[in-house]
């Protein structure tokens, strides 16, 4: 979102296509395509501007505070920032200067800032988002920041992550196998393929904290152990006994049966994994196995 | 972490603003699965009249058929039960795998068909009620 | 996974059946609906009518069949509800033992009208 990589690549693909072909329709087209990319641009810097300049220039945050161990603060309530707002701010580097420059006590997860550690999975305006991957321009004022629904409160924005990691690790999300071949394990770029999306997963817990059934049930496993158990059961490398040794931890009646398909672990993931699609899969191949032994 | 604030249930129906599409599905999938259920029940229940008599049955039904407010409760009962379909058929394609990227407009337009479908029907199940 | 105890009885077969009972209630429960409120309409029910209905054996046992998968999906869909909610020990089974209970209650009674109508007396009631 904050990279500028995608105009490099079409000024560059533009500039190979004219050397090519110099066709009227294509030069038209070309013509067009240019006109569109400046429209685009212009509107861009205009926004930016508008924003930039709009009102004092600063956005309004609601942060979620509770801290159980000082006697005032026992009772939670939302205390009021105002950030100076400059262009690609994130809702992490928002609560980084309010922490830096208001309040010091303010607390909440971060490390790397850029989407791989999975530490920053906040409650935002509503829906489950990392704090350093959302752009404050992309929401709506005042900005809303709670600790994630459906976990423990430890202080401020900080959950108890104890039960997330506890599904993660039901499901042993390590390799393992016990068919080594002599030399390097070479995995078919298909495999690859089919199980790439699946290990982008950064364990931010984003999908557990949005998932309804996940709420009710404690002991379902949830969409981020049950896509890190798809990564495994479909990797091929693993052979067929582990495969079916993870089968039957996914069959469990709090495994894959519960989930109810309401998407709405997909819609928040960060990395755009596709949980529902690997639930769904994982339950037709527990009713495939199942089939084919009765 | 017994001590820590429990946020209690403003961390689901309070945010009901904030469904999407999937989780509307689900909520109404399921209100009209119990509506259904429970019309089963009483659905056996007001036709085993017919096992006291043939003159009893056909008094009970046509006397309930002749109110008003069954008539209507008959074209909800359409309604819950034309939603529960549809929504069902798009839940069997999510099952099978097929078009999950369309999901919420499978949603969708099992809304607006069914709103289409209940609309169409209205003459028919309110005729002679009046 | 041959073994009597494995876990598909857990979750896995109930999940198949309630797809595959939702696939032919589907087009049983529109059937049902269009026949009693758009071809026939339902204030000219008459016992005489169900009753010709019900002497069809095709028609019977549609629907002693749609009965039953009718039965089964609700209260599954009922049960599956509960144990969403995260419902356990105790109350789990009290509450799957009265749902078995009602659904054979009404399986019993739908029977029986049915019977009623087609003048069948193969029970004993």
């Amino acid at each position: 979102m904050s990279t500028q990589v995608p105009e490099q690549t079409e000024e560059e693909s533009s500039a190979d296509t004219e050397s090519q072909s110099q066709s009227a329709a294509q030069q038209a087209r070309m013509e067009k395509k240019r006109d569109r990319a400046a429209q685009r641009d212009q509107q861009r810097e205009a926004e930016e501007a508008e924003r930039e300049f709009s009102e004092d220039g600063t956005y309004l945050l609601k942060v979620f505070r509770y801290d159980p161990e000082i006697a005032g603060k026992q009772e939670p309530r939302f205390d009021e920032f105002h950030v100076p707002y400059h262009t690609g701010m994130t809702v992490l580097d928002a609560l980084m200067y309010a922490r830096d420059e208001y309040d010091s006590s303010l607390t909440f997860r971060h490390s790397c800032r850029q989407a791989v550690c999975g530490s920053d999975a906040l409650f935002v305006n509503g829906r489950q988002r990392l704090g350093c991957k959302t752009q404050l321009s992309d929401l709506e004022e005042p900005v809303r920041i709670e600790p994630l629904p459906h976990q423990e409160v430890v202080k401020d924005l900080v959950v108890d992550m104890e039960h997330f990691y506890d599904q993660m690790h039901a499901v042993e999300p390590y390799f393992q196998t016990n068919d080594l071949p002599e030399g390097e394990q070479l995995q078919s770029r298909e495999n690859r393929e089919k199980i790439k999306m699946s290990t982008r997963c950064i364990w931010c817990g984003a999908c557990m904290s949005s998932c309804n059934i996940a709420a009710g049930d404690n002991k379902y496993l949830g969409p981020a152990a049950i896509n890190k158990a798809y990564r495994f059961t479909m990797d091929e490398r693993e052979g067929e006994d582990m495969k079916e040794h993870r089968m039957k931890i996914m069959e469990q009646e709090h495994g894959v049966w519960r989930c109810q398909t309401q998407f709405s672990c997909t819609e928040v993931c960060p990395k755009d994994i596709p949980l529902t699609e690997h639930i769904q899969e994982l339950k037709r191949e527990a009713v495939k196995n199942n089939l084919k032994f009765w | 972490m017994s001590q820590s604030y429990n946020r209690g249930l403003i961390e689901d129906f309070g945010r009901w603003k904030e469904f999407s599409a999937g989780m509307w599905a689900w909520i109404f999938h399921k209100f009209t699965g119990w509506v259904l259920v429970g019309y089963l029940f009483t659905h056996i229940a007001v036709l085993s009249t017919a096992l006291t008599g043939a003159a009893a049955y056909t008094e009970t039904i046509q006397t309930l058929e002749s109110l008003l407010v069954v008539r209507i409760l008959e074209v909800g009962l359409l309604a819950v039960a034309v939603f529960h379909i549809l929504n069902g058929l798009r839940l069997l394609l999510v099952d099978l795998g097929v078009g999950l990227h369309a999901q919420d407009k499978s949603f969708y337009a099992s809304l607006a068909l069914t709103g289409a479908i209940v609309v169409a029907s209205v003459p028919t199940f309110l005729a002679g009620v009046f | 996974m041959a073994e009597h105890y494995s876990s598909f009885e857990r979750g896995g077969r109930r999940w198949l059946w309630q797809r595959i009972t939702a696939a032919f209630l589907v087009i049983v429960l529109a059937f049902h609906f269009f026949l009693l409120h758009f071809v026939h309409h339902a204030d000219e029910v008459t016992f005489a009518m169900s009753s010709a209905r019900m002497e069809q054996w095709t028609y019977y046992s549609l629907m002693i069949l749609f009965l039953v998968t009718a039965t089964f999906h609700g209260v599954n869909g009922v049960f599956n509800a509960l144990v969403n909610q995260g419902i356990e020990g105790t109350r789990k089974k009290a509450v799957k033992w009265t749902l078995v209970a009602a659904s054979l209650l009404l399986i019993v009674q739908g029977v029986r009208t049915a019977n009623a109508w087609a003048g069948i007396t193969l029970l004993p009631f």
